[in-house]
């Protein structure tokens, strides 16, 4: 195990894997079974993935269907699948977004992205905010900014702006402050035009932070300003899981390319990116080419999970759910010092435990304890943050209120007990 | 009418083969076209978007990058096995197998199953809770690769593979600087692109510390076969080049998009010792080469007789599923533990199911011995083939993975560029869709599904003679 504070990373991969040991062989809506037949209910989605729920039939039944089909022949030739597919995606998105790109996951769809602006603009330099996370290809473990993240590998072409985080963050909840170290990571630190800005609408890998109310569009128009283009990885916060359908759009802003992956199939291996035409351009400079990017039967998973999305009212429902859920959460806050923090919107929300409320002091072994009660209790949750010190609820979108009231009371209960 | 019968039944068999190449001359060079071989499958009447509307389609949202085969690209509805079907339910053998990925076959049914009854049940959790699928193939995996690779890393393509084996070297090794052939293909992402060493697939963006040695290259390389000669450029790169260390070196062992060339016999074994000396890793690019593919040895490094630190592997592994592996011994992936490197889709298990089918079936249906059989009689018709028109430069590879490189000067070595595009959309006319590569679009590549028939070959070999006798 390597220095760096190593005990932190032994407890986080301990936290992660170690005693986190259940044996999950069956999946259902919202629910997972393990190999006893016991039920639990799965808050963390998958890692906030599964977004209809788990073997959703909608889903297996396009997925079958193809497979009996044709599986893959890649895009070498045709298949209405893959048009149909980006035809829908792009119908889902504002302005001139109406280009996709399919690849196998976020990483490659943010490698892409990034590729994609650094040739548009000419320029090199990257800003990405510290804490998020956007990948582990050479590109995007540079964009990724947290150390447990970070190989000792060279990441050059990458700078980490203040993050504009509204409970440990130095200006609050003051967007526009946060968005200055922008300008000035500009002004100093790269030759004044940029290639663009990379962003998660609210960080998930980071602990649930929103970005302070502001923020989004103050840096957007430093980073165009600047010549450079303004990417939002919707990998976690897009398909309806935040009760928008991207996150971006509660920021008021519109990027020049998107990112997604995760919820966009279900759980199929899936990514994709989205841009203008214009922006699309740049890569009849050369070849770009993925083998398994955009085969039939992830495109005819895709296309089902928009249609369940929007059948089953699925938007709608995380944010219903998902507000009751963080008010309850929030109850949770009033009645326990140890909850620091409850945060996120629609059915991304995080909720931070701290020994002190003042200091903040991330309270890393009670939230392992939790976890693993939690589990006992039949309450599969997630974790997250810096500090690993942070719940992460991104259950599959048909999480329904008595669910909500289950997780809560089950949170509630081990909380007294301690 | 049995007469006639005799005829019809002589015109559906594809030509037998003769040890007389003059004896060929005479079979598909003024009559009828060759037939496809029969098949039992009658493809589902499809009621879906014509070819033109789906190319509109994708011109509009799919972006002017995304290119296409032919001139008017095929609507490719359905496949079982080796053939493809098209809109009109027209059957074509498939000798491409989606790029070298579908290993099994179109639609192999214990494939299917596997794959449809793990979704039914299970598609993603990740690997943060247990599963016996990736378990239970990683370990028939491992049972497949020689000394002490035992360690697997499930991605989602071949690209995350080569990028985490790269990354690998370099945390391993504590060096920087990373060897490729030039004329290799290893992916398109930030990392990987720089391995890459064919300009069409790279863009102009930095791309590391990376040093592109000779193609050991018998067919075009200017020391032939001679594979000391191409490692001594391996030890002048670093050398020269480097800092004396590296971190590792990577290769196909029969370069796929770079249109099957076979690297130069012995060349891995003494660059494996150059690199190693230099406190390199050796990498196996196997993402095309493996799963028995080359007929003779499972994985294409085995041809060169090396036993490399970390295998990387794609395509063929899961049939068509997104599905890639890096495979390394258990001290080099000691390191990865010092940060975390999490793959979200990587291992869930609907692809381990599918990859795990996939293992299965290779060994059930012999499918290695089947593609040494298949390929060295598709080699010496290929060959015998190569005596009779002058346009075929070179006939290479192994098993099933060939290459026929097209040229319109023997001596010269002048790319056929436009015969072969030329011959590629006639091949399709005549049910054939193959696969083209090389540094100038010249090379056929045949890398079909591994069920590939010995009738298909004739099939294949026959449409070839009667294309180019019209040339």
């Amino acid at each position: 195990m390597m220095n760096d504070g190593g005990n932190r990373i032994e407890n986080r991969v301990d936290g992660l894997f170690n005693k986190f040991c259940i044996n999950i062989v069956d999946g259902k809506k919202q629910y997972l079974f393990d190999e006893e037949g016991r039920r639990y209910l799965d808050a963390f989605g998958g890692i906030a993935t599964v977004c209809c729920g788990h073997c959703h039939p909608d889903v297996v039944s396009a997925v079958v269907k193809q497979m009996n089909r044709i599986q893959h022949s890649t895009v070498l030739y045709l298949n209405h699948a893959i048009a149909d597919f980006a035809e829908a995606l792009a119908s889902k998105m504002p302005g001139d977004l109406k280009v996709v790109f399919f690849t196998n996951s976020g990483t490659e769809a943010n490698e892409l992205a990034l590729m994609m602006a650094r040739l548009y603009t000419g320029c090199q330099d990257i800003i990405s905010i510290r804490n998020g996370y956007h990948g582990n290809a050479a590109g995007t473990m540079g964009a990724t900014a947290q150390s447990i993240w970070k190989f000792n590998v060279v990441q050059s072409g990458v700078h980490h702006t203040l993050n504009p985080d509204p409970y440990r963050g130095v200006f609050g909840s003051d967007g526009e402050k946060y968005a200055k170290d922008v300008q000035d990571l500009i002004n100093f630190g790269t030759s004044g035009h940029v290639a663009g800005f990379i962003s998660e609408a609210i960080q998930g890998v980071g602990g649930i932070i929103e970005l302070a109310p502001g923020y989004l569009p103050a840096a957007y128009s430093t980073i165009k300003k600047a010549g450079g283009l303004c990417i939002a990885d919707e990998v976690q916060s897009g398909f309806a899981r935040t009760g928008s359908f991207w996150g971006f759009e509660s920021h008021g802003v519109v990027p020049d390319i998107v990112t997604m992956a995760k919820g966009i199939g279900n759980g199929i291996p899936l990514g994709a990116v989205v841009t203008t035409p214009e922006i699309a351009e740049v890569l009849t400079r050369r070849s770009y080419f993925n083998t398994f990017g955009g085969n039939p039967v992830c495109t005819a998973a895709g296309l089902a999970v928009l249609n369940v999305i929007e059948k089953e009212k699925l938007q709608e429902n995380a944010h219903v759910v998902g507000s009751y859920l963080k008010e309850r959460l929030l109850s949770l806050k009033d009645k326990y010092e140890l909850v620091g923090d409850v945060r996120g919107r629609g059915l991304m929300l995080g909720l931070e435990l701290v020994t002190d409320r003042k200091l903040k002091t991330p309270a890393k072994t009670e939230i392992v304890h939790v976890m693993e009660q939690m589990k006992d209790m039949g309450v599969l949750v997630g974790k997250g943050g810096y500090y690993g010190n942070v719940f992460r609820i991104t259950p599959p979108l048909c999480f329904t209120k008595e669910d909500a009231d289950f997780l809560v009371d089950a949170m509630g209960y081990t909380l007294s007990k301690m | 009418m049995a007469f006639w019968g005799r005829i019809l039944k002589r015109a559906l068999q594809p030509a037998r083969p003769s040890s007389d190449a003059a004896a060929l001359c005479s079979s598909y060079s003024t009559n009828a076209p060759p037939q496809l071989p029969r098949f039992d499958h009658l493809p589902k009447p499809y009621k879906g978007p014509s070819a033109d509307a789906v190319l509109e389609k994708r011109k509009k949202f799919l972006g002017p990058s995304l290119f296409y085969f032919y001139e008017k690209p095929l609507n490719i509805v359905e496949g079982k096995m080796q053939y493809l079907f098209d809109e009109s339910g027209r059957r074509y053998l498939d000798a491409f197998a989606g790029i070298v990925t579908v290993s099994c076959g179109h639609c192999h049914p214990e494939v299917l199953d596997a794959i449809i009854e793990q979704s039914k049940l299970l598609q993603h959790a990740t690997t943060i809770y247990l599963h016996h699928a990736i378990g239970d193939f990683a370990e028939a995996l491992t049972s497949k690769l020689p000394g002490d690779l035992k360690v697997v890393y499930f991605v989602n393509s071949g690209s995350e593979a080569n990028e985490l084996a790269t990354l690998m070297a370099r945390m391993y090794t504590g060096n920087l600087e990373m060897i490729s052939l030039r004329n290799a293909y290893h992916g398109g992402s930030s990392g990987t692109i720089g391995l890459t060493a064919l300009n069409t697939w790279k863009y102009s963006i930095p791309q590391g510390e990376i040093h592109h040695v000779m193609n050991p290259d018998p067919y075009r390389g200017p020391f032939g076969s001679d594979a000391k000669a191409y490692a001594r450029d391996v030890q002048d790169h670093i050398d020269f080049g480097t800092s004396g260390k590296v971190a590792g070196f990577i290769a196909e062992t029969i370069q796929g998009v770079g249109g099957a060339v076979e690297l130069a016999p012995g060349y891995l074994k003494l660059v494996y010792d150059i690199v190693r000396k230099a406190g390199g890793v050796c990498i196996a690019d196997e993402v095309q080469t493996g799963f028995g593919r080359t007929g003779g040895h499972y994985w294409g490094f085995e041809t060169q007789g090396v036993i490399p630190d970390i295998v990387t592997m794609a395509k063929g592994i899961g049939n068509g599923l997104p599905l890639g592996a890096v495979v390394t011994t258990p001290e080099i992936a000691s390191v990865m533990a010092q940060k975390i490197q999490f793959n979200t889709y990587g291992g869930n298990p609907v692809c381990s199911a599918g990859g795990h089918a996939v293992l299965r079936v290779i060994d059930k249906e012999k499918r290695q011995a089947h593609c040494a059989d298949i390929g060295s009689h598709l080699i010496s018709r290929l060959k015998e083939l190569q005596q009779k028109y002058d346009i075929i430069g070179d006939v290479r590879g192994r098993g099933l993975m060939l290459g026929v490189e097209l040229v319109t000067d023997r001596k010269e070595k002048t790319p056929a560029k436009a015969e072969t595009l030329h011959l590629f959309e006639k091949l399709k006319d005549l049910g054939v869709l193959i696969g083209k590569g090389g540094y100038d679009g010249n090379v056929f590549r045949i890398k079909p599904p591994m069920c590939f028939s010995k009738d298909d070959a004739d099939f294949l070999v026959d449409a070839l003679d009667y294309s180019m006798s019209k040339l």
